[in-house]
């Protein structure tokens, strides 16, 4: 290992989703805030466990939305009524009627991106590097592991208490992750 | 009125039922006084106020039938009160005799000299015709009443005890049930409503009858339950869940009858038949272009925009209240659907519309509740019943 | 009672065999970690040789003009308008199973919104290339995008049903494709993990699924913001799959031709394509279970309950017929009567009532059980299914076009070979495209799969 080697932090492992539950629940009220929890699917009730609050994504999906609609709504508008005026069946140049398929797509179009990429962006993906990926133990997050990870930026985060704490409350394997 | 939580039954509540009753029998006793003094406008009243009820009542049929079909666990707790909502249905068929005599008043095709007259109304006679309606019309109540007697009662059966055999039977009635009330409803939608403007057709109008309906009753399950939480009813079992699952579903169903609405419009607008055309532009004359736009604004975009928003849903108070608008927003929908075809040159509303509606629903609201309060209130033997008390939206 | 709940959930297992989380990632990555045996390889190289012909024909036939195929006046609209409502029909599954049955909690569809999903996908891409060869001219396609343009101020359409359908469909695609992606990212990190850079080619994979992952590592508030979304995709892709079959219902409800004009449409065509997904998503995922041994996790409750959706969907599109035939007469117009009437006993009845046999009535057999949980029966019902609603599409085209107003301009319409080989090509095309999926991607979504099955130990999580 060479001199720049960095740590990243500790993770712990526990033996079910209930085991993880109940750890992040004690992981709050211990006062930890940079630490997470890592499953191989989602587990209910981990939210309330961990404290987190609810996420935003739902509102950057509605304002995408609506500014997609309109920015459809106003596309059909101007090129029919203003730029390129043509009667078409008889029907008036806004025929709103009309419009409603194209403005629909667009909103649900522009809702749908505007989710994911709040998605992306709250979670701070796509990324290439994570520090936790120096733990060889910590792949088995996918398949059948249940981990908690407490980052070395947390202010309680201490090598030898961190340490203990998390096998006081069931944690096995724990592991202080580094890396180049 | 009291509530026994451990055997979920009410008791001494037949006074509100008695309530009720004589509140319908006076709203009739007033409809009737309309009859003396407009016939023709107390027949369009009434067979708004019944078609309204009559919805309400299907769609609580058909969203029984469908938690059946799909195995719905979180519905459980409020299945009792949607299945006794289904009781008023015997009632409406006795109400329903009234109409019979209007049919001169109501319908163009049951004049045999306007017929006479008419290519198009002769080809159809051998449908709109004053006998077969009658016939259908027995048919479809038989039908309906026939579902909605043998869900309840299996229902019923299960609360000494729960057998497979029990939620076997709803589901195998539910299956075909389902079925023959798509094409009962269906058919009921274009008698009733359709045919009013004899020349005038669309393949997609009993889905919007049925979709409407559909809308109504989860409005209405969250009146009912709302209203009896304030008495104590049921308070711990109903949580903030479901009133937030039920305002998903109202939200959902918002948007699925304009879809239903926009596609009948749509079509009918784009393609510009004449015949096609005028059923709207009848909705287009005078103050009734108002009456098309509440629908429109009042249906759709204002539910949407309020029941979009999660805090809504989970606030009883604020779901009751949007709950109540849309039933009235249902009722207007009716209004709007019968008396462009008696009141051609604008809206005439008259004190007959309120007199009938609260008479039918005088009687709706009895027979719903001397049902209800005739057995526990949830289907205490449900194996799903503590899924459903501890359910939770994700 | 809480004996009874405890009994019946037995009777209900998602997932069958006493699995663990780790034999559930193993079943369902083998596919992918083990290099394909030879029925693959067959399967493979026929699906790729059709779809070669379907190439070579769609080559021919831009390159040498309309001219080649059955399409004449007044049948203007023939094979590639049917091809692809059939397809953008078929594609209609996989949304439906992971949103709507999401959003109505039924657990069922996690073993197989992922290929349905899949499928869905490689369904719209292959609709998605009709209309662009139907005009003819493909190389003047992008004309349909709206973009301030060089000949002068021209604007598409908006008041046409067609343009509508460019909105819709790439809307549906794209959000389809990224509904799918989103889903698959916490399963490309399953499959990157469980790889050991032991030579040149794992090295390879590993950088790959580390890319396709997107650095997930599975923390709970990642899972909190992703399941907000998934919540959101859902409810929105739930109006989307109702809208984009309804505008493609709008291509011929728009118009005044009898049997196409009728206002019952929108809701029919969506209740048809509900019903052909589920037929196709039964013709596949009965060989992909047996072959990949999947049947604890597609199960016959799995394949009953597809069977169920498309029993009742069969019964309702039968509905949908007979509602049109009624207002057919109850319309009084004799065009319409006449349409109708010829549908059924004119030149094409036979085309009629192979769609009604296969639509209508074979679906009817799944009221037995026996049928119904036989995968043997099912795939024989399900290929019944597609060929009853891609006939469904060719007798509302076709009848409703082949006998105009005017007597005088009454004509046939006959498939040449290149309409032959354009469609047949078209299976080759989507075959082959499900064939790479399944060993690439894991073919069950592995993630929401665990979320449903009933851990021993653990308590308070999941359903």
């Amino acid at each position: 290992m060479s001199a720049r080697t960095q740590v990243y932090g500790m993770i712990a492992e526990f033996e079910s989703p209930g085991a993880l539950l109940s750890a992040a629940e004690k992981m709050r009220d211990a006062g930890y805030t940079t630490f997470d929890c890592h499953s191989p699917f989602p587990i209910h009730g981990m939210d309330t466990a961990m404290g987190l609050k609810r996420s935003i994504v739902g509102y950057v999906a509605g304002i995408c939305g609506l500014a997609g609609g309109s920015f459809g709504l106003a596309l059909q508008w101007w090129t029919s009524v203003v730029d390129y005026p043509l009667v078409i069946s008889g029907k008036p140049f806004f025929s709103y009627q009309a419009f409603v398929p194209v403005t629909f797509a667009l909103t649900v179009l522009c809702a749908a991106i505007g989710v994911v990429i709040a998605m992306l962006v709250t979670n701070g993906l796509p990324r290439l590097f994570h520090g936790w990926f120096y733990s060889s133990r910590f792949t088995r997050f996918s398949n059948d592991g249940f981990f908690v990870s407490v980052e070395v930026g947390d202010k309680r985060y201490d090598p030898v208490k961190t340490k203990a704490f998390l096998e006081s409350i069931g944690g096995t394997h724990v592991e202080v992750v580094q890396g180049e | 009125m009291k509530f026994d939580p451990a055997t979920y039954k009410i008791t001494d509540g037949g006074k509100f039922g008695r309530i009720m009753l004589v509140t319908g029998l006076i709203g009739l006793a007033l409809a009737a006084v309309g009859f003396a003094v407009d016939r023709e406008h107390f027949f369009f009243a009434y067979l708004t106020a019944f078609t309204f009820w009559v919805t309400i009542a299907l769609g609580a049929l058909f969203f029984v039938m469908l938690q059946h079909l799909t195995s719905s666990t979180w519905s459980v707790v409020i299945r009792r009160i949607v299945e006794s909502l289904t009781a008023p249905l015997p009632w409406l068929f006795l109400l329903f005799i009234p109409l019979l005599f209007g049919l001169h008043q109501l319908y163009e095709w049951s004049h045999a000299d306007v017929v006479a007259a008419d290519a198009v109304l002769k080809a159809k006679s051998g449908f709109l015709n004053p006998t077969f309606f009658t016939i259908r019309a027995v048919v479809y109540f038989a039908v309906w009443c026939g579902l909605a007697h043998f869900l309840y009662h299996a229902s019923v059966a299960q609360d000494s005890g729960h057998r497979e055999e029990h939620r076997k039977r709803m589901r195998t009635l539910s299956a075909p049930g389902m079925i023959i009330f798509v094409i009962t409803t269906t058919f009921a939608g274009w008698d009733w409503l359709m045919s009013l403007d004899p020349h005038w057709y669309s393949t997609i109008f009993g889905v919007y009858f049925f979709s409407g309906g559909l809308w109504a009753i989860l409005a209405t399950i969250v009146i009912v339950v709302a209203l009896l939480q304030r008495r104590g009813v049921l308070t711990k079992e109903i949580t903030v869940e479901h009133y937030h699952d039920l305002g998903k579903l109202l939200f959902g169903f918002t948007i699925f009858w304009t879809y239903i609405g926009f596609s009948q419009y749509f079509l009918q607008w784009y393609a510009n038949i004449p015949e096609e055309t005028k059923w709207y532009l009848n909705r287009w004359v005078g103050s009734w272009k108002a009456v098309s736009m509440v629908i429109l604004w009042g249906h759709f975009v204002l539910p949407f925009g309020i029941l979009i928003f999660r805090g809504v849903k989970r606030s009883p108070r604020l779901l009751m209240i949007m709950a109540v608008y849309c039933v009235v927003m249902h009722w207007v929908d009716h209004y709007w659907m019968a008396f462009p075809t008696l009141n051609k040159d604008g809206v005439h509303f008259s004190w007959i519309e309120i007199a009938a509606t609260v008479g039918i629903g005088g009687i709706f609201v009895w027979a719903f509740w001397t049902k209800f309060i005739s057995r526990a209130v949830i289907p205490v033997a449900d194996p799903h019943l503590n899924e459903s008390i501890n359910f939770r939206n994700m | 009672m809480a004996a009874a709940e405890a009994k019946e959930l037995q009777q209900l297992p998602l997932v069958l065999g006493d699995k663990k989380y780790d034999n559930v990632t193993r079943d369902i990555i083998a596919p992918v970690e083990t290099f394909p045996k030879k029925l693959w390889w067959i399967a493979f190289s026929v699906a790729l040789t059709v779809f070669g012909v379907h190439m070579t024909a769609i080559a021919v036939v831009v390159g040498t003009g309309l001219g080649l195929l059955g399409i004449n006046n007044p049948v203007g609209w023939g094979t590639f308008i049917i091809n692809f409502v059939f397809w953008i029909g078929i594609g209609h599954a996989g949304t439906l199973i992971s949103a709507v049955l999401y959003v109505f909690r039924q657990q069922w569809r996690t073993a197989i919104n992922r290929s349905a999903e899949a499928m869905t996908i490689f369904a719209v891409a292959c609709a998605g290339i009709f209309p662009n060869i139907h005009v003819g001219r493909l190389w003047f396609i992008f004309w349909a995008m709206p973009y301030p343009n060089e000949r002068g101020v021209l604007w598409p359409n908006f008041r046409s049903p067609l343009v509508w359908d460019v909105f819709a469909i790439s809307t549906y695609l794209t959000i389809s494709l990224v509904f799918w992606y989103a889903g698959l990212v916490p399963d490309f990190a399953s499959i990157r993990d469980r790889i050991k850079e032991s030579d040149a080619v794992q090295k390879i994979r590993k950088s790959v699924y580390s890319v396709l992952s997107l650095g997930w590592v599975g923390s709970t508030r990642a899972w909190a913001h992703y399941e907000a979304m998934a919540m959101i995709l859902a409810g929105l892709s739930f109006p989307l799959v109702l809208s984009v079959h309804s505008i493609v219902s709008f291509d011929f409800a728009t118009s005044v031709i009898p049997g196409w004009h009728t206002t019952i449409f929108p809701p029919y065509f969506v209740i048809g394509a509900i019903f052909s997904g589920f037929g196709m998503v039964l013709t596949l995922l009965i060989i992909m279970r047996e072959v990949f041994h999947f049947q604890d996790y597609i199960t016959i409750k799995h394949l009953e309950n597809m069977a169920k959706v498309t029993m009742l969907t069969g019964s309702l599109v039968g509905l949908a017929y007979s509602t049109e035939f009624f207002m057919a007469w109850y319309s009084g117009s004799p065009f319409e009567g006449f349409a109708f009437i010829n549908r059924m006993f004119g030149p094409y009845w036979w085309a009629y009532w192979i769609m009604v046999s296969c639509n209508v009535i074979t679906p009817q057999l799944f009221w037995f059980k026996s049928i119904r949980t036989n995968p043997t029966l099912l795939w024989i019902i399900s290929i019944f299914v597609n060929i009853g609603m891609w006939f469904e599409r060719y007798v509302i085209v076709v009848t409703s076009l082949h006998r105009d107003y005017l007597p005088s301009s009454w004509d046939m319409y006959i498939m040449t070979n290149w309409d032959f080989a354009i469609l047949i090509g078209s299976f080759g095309m989507f075959f082959t495209l499900f064939l790479l999926f399944v060993r690439v991607f894991p073919a069950i979504a592995i993630a929401e799969i665990k979320m449903v099955m009933k851990s021993p130990g653990a308590k308070g999580f999941g359903h």
